[in-house]
């Protein structure tokens, strides 16, 4: 099969690109530094001649609530116009458990728009919502650092590795449309307050963790299963503590 | 300069080093001087070809977005296998990274030398190697060039020799590897660089021309110039969204080198593709340009006559770009074309659009500014529209002008203001008889359902032929059929509140708001139309009113004839009082003459250009004298069936004589007397008053005075009529005359009678004189006109007068009643009086009572006779 994948660049797109080529797959690894740019169109329509597969993994290089918005619609639109055109068979995107329960960020309000001009769109797809990766526990706690203080709350939380998102998606991207959203997460589910002190402890054992009752999420206050999946997911097998191991030195 | 291979081992490092620095300098001139970047790759091999034996070198790039590389820098020239079949095939290909000897060069450190009969069957092998082999190249020194970590291509350097590369050589390859990677990547900035300069200096030029443009075919010049750079052979088709907003036309094409069949082209372009076809939606709904496999489309089964052509004309691959306005699609581009360069098409597509936008909005204006020549034709003519024919002159033109089309049918409401009944049709598909003929058939009710629409909305609306419309309105089904139109437009015709009809019209490109325009005005011209149509018909009746006047009044026309004594007291009257407007009132006994000389009154007036009107006003039923004085409205009283101009409107600016006016009847001489005051009057059962200048000579033969005492007369009136009475004397008292009468109606009878002119004998005349006249000038003209026609010879030589006493009229008494005496007195007077009170000598009383004149004195004198008597009247 022939697979574009937008953002083949990137942290999940470079992982998935790699997995599906052992797999022997012709694929695309499309991004602005390859010359396939999804918000100009640029190599868009010639990259997805005769494609049977585009899995969407770009990302916003701005994370503000504009800016967000206006990559994810446009590089939405622009590649399922391009999909249609070209007549591709499944159009696999990459997005996160919870999105609809957390408009108030305008990052997820990106995500649900992505989303729904997927489903209207006429192209068979199937919409992947994954929790946070494992690898994005550092970024939550730097989020809640003060001082020597690491704040952050007892938000229900479900990490997955990187790795197997890319081997998931991957997974998704050879298999039929689902026409609906699957979700993916990791093995374990605990507050998020734990998994932050576990990750501090041995990174940054100075600091001390203090789990709060605020349910908020980078300042957004959100229902407590908000972040992990609401039904049935697939889950992946890699524990947070092996993330944690591979961080030590000794690794 | 020595190669390496027979370089002296002895020789210093330092020698190596100035040479390598030297080679390095000279290569970095070299890159600024490349004009073309296989240059680099031919001075490059030039340079180092010093040092050691190779055939040719080329370089590769790594593609990151599939993980290939692919030939970038091609010493042509040198190159030993550009004879071989695949060669061509070998300069487009992409080789994959993922095999075992390009991952070899790339976890080498530096260049690795290859003997290429021990890999070139290896698996997974990149063809280039065989291909390489069996042009005799028997070894490849293979370096990676790289950015900072990341590999980004390879330098190939091929060799025929068995015994490979020199240490030496290799060293100095890998010690020269970064300044070539860096010129290499310079090489990429630079073209890209180069790219996007070309781009803007494209646009920039496509612009510049861009602002010339005025029209659809300036536009198709400087598209065509700027797409036939981009593609020398390619065609393009520019299609535009159609004022239904459902389908597209083309509107600008080209087909390029293309060859074709100029049926299928015909068709392509006549057609109308819906926007929703399966593919132009795509582009519409795309914000960036997409590509079509030709090939595949067809496959998919659209089944779209351009596919077909496109096919036909052997383009593979199109590119479609929506052309907007805003956000407004307006239409799209179709160009035949393998690459997408975004930055140009949509540059060019803005443009485009933008330019289309004007042009369009040109084309509006210069529409409009038709339009709006015509509806100022319109009004202009419409104003003069005077007939129906002229109406529907004016309105056919304007209609065809502006919409294509013709009235199909108007109504105009009738009387009953429920039945509408057809006024001007389509010609083409009606009789002028047979409507006239089916009138009642092909008219309409107003309180038909479709038609009550029609009226009720206050303005133009479109319906529906179905077949109830069908069946209630002329003929449309043939309409219909005819030019396939399923839709009429209908808009009622109103002046004011006041419906006065209908239209129905027939057309695609009707525009509601101008027919409204064109309704309204129409409306004017029909009751315009319908007005004049009136006044002409007022007119005519008008005309043969005073075409019977002018009759009558030639009729009576007659020259005064008389020079006696009392005649010239008359004329003297006249000329006294015509050029006064002031009324005259005649006096004089029946056949005076009185007609005559009102017609002198007023021929001697400045109203003598216009006729006199006469009234009789003894010769009418006392229940029509209103209305022949004053006219009446449509009407008015029963019988009233047409409106009628009464005599006072017609000798308006004239003269009007109202013969025996004594036997008006006392109320009109009310109403009389109020219009002689007023100097206005007003129609019978009518409301508006009419301003009059009319001069009035009334004329009577009864003695007024008399007539007002008792109480026949009104007096006011009669003060108002006897403002300058002019007495006409009889016959009797004016007996010079009756010669010179007798010789005027004896050569007038003569003469119509075709006769020489009859003559009178003495003795006749003088029977003449002696008679008493009592009807005056009047059986005067009688008793000639009788005698003309009877007479025999040229003469008349007796008259047969009826006997002198019984003529007597003027006395009402029976003189057997009276005693002896009276009736001797009343004699004698009589008798005084006819012979102008003259009592002795020929013609006086005395010879006619056949006394002595002394004696006719002395009985006077007993009788007590005196000239008061005889000279009364
Ligand atoms: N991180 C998480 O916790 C998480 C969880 C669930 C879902 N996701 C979703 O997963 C997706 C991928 O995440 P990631 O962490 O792998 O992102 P990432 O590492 O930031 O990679 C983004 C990719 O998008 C490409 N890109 C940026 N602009 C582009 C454009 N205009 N056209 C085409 N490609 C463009 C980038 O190309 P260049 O490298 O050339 O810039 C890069 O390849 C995102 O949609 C994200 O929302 C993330």
């Amino acid at each position: 099969m022939k697979i574009v994948i937008i953002g083949g660049t990137g942290l999940i797109g470079s992982n998935v690109t790699k997995k599906l080529r052992q797999l022997g797959h012709t694929v695309i690894a499309g991004s602005p530094s390859t010359g396939i740019n999804a918000l100009t169109g640029e190599g868009l329509s010639n990259a997805l001649e005769n494609t049977d597969v585009v899995v969407d993994l770009s990302n916003s290089p701005s994370f503000e609530d504009g800016p967000a918005i206006q990559f994810f619609e446009t590089v939405g639109r622009n590649i399922l116009s391009a999909e249609l055109n070209a007549g591709v068979k499944h159009h696999v995107v990459l997005s996160i458990v919870g999105t609809h329960l957390m408009e108030g960020m305008g990052y997820m309000r990106a995500k649900k728009i992505q989303e729904d001009l997927v489903k209207s769109s006429g192209v068979p797809y199937t919409i992947v919502r994954s929790t946070q990766f494992q690898e994005f526990v550092p970024t939550i706690a730097a989020g809640g650092t003060q001082g020597s203080e690491v704040h952050v709350s007892k938000l229900d939380f479900q990490p997955i590795a990187a790795e197997e998102v890319a081997l998931f998606i991957a997974r998704f991207a050879i298999s039929e449309p689902a026409n609906g959203t699957v979700e993916i997460a990791g093995p374990v589910r605990g507050p998020m307050s734990k998994f932050v002190e576990a990750y501090v402890k041995t990174n940054d054992a100075g600091k001390t963790v203090i789990a709060n009752d605020s349910n908020e999420y980078f300042g957004l206050a959100v229902p407590t299963s908000t972040l992990v999946p609401e039904g049935n997911a697939y889950l992946g097998e890699t524990r947070f503590q092996e993330y944690l191991q591979s961080l030590s030195p000794q690794a | 300069m020595k190669q390496f291979s027979n370089l002296d081992q002895n020789s210093s490092n330092h020698t190596n080093l100035e040479w390598e620095r030297q080679l390095l300098l000279d290569l970095g001139n070299d890159i600024t001087k490349v004009r073309d970047k296989n240059d680099l790759i031919v001075l490059f091999s030039d340079r180092i070809k010093s040092l050691m034996h190779f055939t040719h070198t080329i370089v590769t790039l790594i593609d990151r977005k599939d993980e290939t590389y692919k030939p970038f820098l091609l010493d042509h020239r040198a190159s030993a296998i550009k004879d071989h079949p695949e060669y061509d095939d070998m300069v487009k290909a992409c080789f994959p990274l993922d095999e075992p000897f390009i991952q070899s060069v790339v976890a080498a450190g530096g260049p690795v030398d290859f003997f290429l009969a021990d890999i070139v069957d290896a698996p997974q092998s990149p063809a280039f190697l065989r291909v390489n082999f069996e042009k005799g190249i028997r070894h490849v020194l293979m370096t990676t060039l790289r950015t900072g970590d990341q590999p980004i291509g390879f330098i190939h350097i091929y060799t025929d020799q068995h015994d490979g590369f020199s240490q030496e050589f290799k060293d100095i390859v890998q010690r020269i590897t970064p300044q070539l990677s860096s010129a290499v990547s310079n090489i990429i900035k630079n073209e890209e660089i180069l790219q996007k300069e070309n781009e803007k200096s494209f646009l920039l030029d496509f612009s510049n021309d861009m602002t010339a443009v005025r029209s659809r075919d300036d536009l198709a010049v400087v598209v065509k110039t700027a797409l036939r750079k981009l593609n020398p052979e390619g065609g393009y088709v520019i299609r535009k969204i159609n004022e239904d907003g459902l389908t597209m036309s083309a509107y600008l094409y080209d087909t390029g080198a293309s060859a074709f069949d100029p049926a299928l082209l015909e068709r392509v372009l006549s057609e109308k593709y819906p926007i929703n076809d399966g593919l132009q939606n795509r582009i519409l709904d795309s914000y960036i340009p997409l590509l079509f496999n030709v090939g595949r489309e067809l496959q998919r089964g659209y089944n779209l006559s351009y596919l077909n052509l496109w096919e036909n004309m052997g383009f593979k691959t199109m590119v479609g770009i929506a052309l907007r306005n805003g956000n407004a699609n307006i239409g799209l581009l179709w160009l035949s074309i393998d690459e997408i360069n975004i930055p140009i098409l949509q540059g060019i597509c803005s443009q485009i659009a933008i330019a289309m936008g004007n042009i369009m909005a040109n084309e509006d204006i210069l529409r409009r500014q038709a339009e709006q020549q015509l509806m100022l034709t319109f009004s202009n003519d419409i104003t003069g529209v005077k007939s129906k024919s002229d109406l529907d002159h004016v309105v056919s033109n304007v209609l065809q002008g502006l919409f294509q089309t013709r009235i199909a049918v108007m109504y105009l409401l009738a009387e009953d203001q429920v039945t509408l009944r057809p006024y001007l049709f389509d010609r083409q598909f009606f009789q002028e008889t047979e409507v006239a003929e089916h009138e009642e058939f092909y008219s309409l009710n107003i309180n038909e359902q479709h038609i009550k629409l029609v009226f009720e909305s206050n303005q133009p609306i479109l319906l529906d032929i179905d077949e109830t419309l069908e069946a209630k309105c002329l003929k449309l089904s043939i309409q219909r059929e005819q030019r396939g139109i399923n839709t009429v437009y209908a808009s009622a015709l109103r002046l004011g509140e006041q419906n006065l009809g209908m239209v129905w019209m027939l057309g695609e490109r009707i525009s509601g708001p101008l027919l409204q325009g064109i309704c309204a005005q129409i409306s004017t011209a029909v009751s315009n139309v319908l007005a004049h149509e009136q006044i002409l018909r007022l007119k005519r009746e008008l005309e043969n009113e005073n075409d019977y006047l002018k009759q009558q009044l030639n009729q009576d026309f007659e020259e005064i004839v008389g020079g006696g004594e009392a005649m010239q007291q008359v004329y003297r009257l006249i000329s006294l009082v015509a050029e006064s407007n002031s009324t005259v009132l005649l006096l004089g006994e029946t056949g005076t003459g009185k007609e005559l000389i009102a017609k002198a009154v007023h021929n001697a007036s400045s109203r003598k250009e216009k006729l006199m009107i006469k009234v009789n006003c003894a010769a009418m039923p006392a229940s029509l004298i209103e209305s022949e004085l004053f006219g009446h409205e449509r009407g008015a009283f029963t019988g009233a069936v047409e409106r009628r101009i009464g005599k006072f409107e017609l000798a308006n600016n004239s003269t009007l004589f109202l013969d025996e006016v004594g036997e008006m009847p006392l109320e009109t001489q009310v109403k009389l007397l109020r219009v002689l005051q007023e100097k206005e009057m007003e129609r019978v059962g009518g409301k508006t008053t009419i301003k009059l200048n009319v001069r009035i000579i009334a004329a009577t033969n009864r003695d007024l005075e008399a007539e007002v005492k008792a109480g026949r007369f009104r007096s006011d009136l009669y003060y108002r009529l006897n403002v300058f009475p002019i007495k006409l004397p009889p016959l009797r008292d004016r007996r010079e005359d009756i010669e010179s009468l007798a010789g005027f109606f004896l050569s007038k009878f003569s003469k119509s009678i075709g006769k020489k002119t009859v003559k009178l004998s003495a003795n006749a005349l003088r029977q003449l004189q002696a008679y008493l006249w009592p009807g005056n000038v009047r059986e005067l003209e009688h008793l000639i006109e009788r005698s003309v026609i009877l007479a025999t010879g040229p003469m008349i030589t007796e008259f047969f007068l009826p006997p002198a006493t019984g003529a007597t009229t003027e006395d009402p008494m029976r003189p057997s009643d009276l005693p002896l005496e009276e009736v001797e007195r009343m004699h004698i007077i009589q008798i005084l009086r006819r012979c102008g009170g003259k009592i002795s000598g020929i013609g006086g009383a005395a010879e006619i009572l056949g006394i002595p004149g002394n004696t006719l004195h002395s009985k006077m004198r007993k009788l007590g006779i005196s000239k008061a008597d005889y000279y009364a009247h």
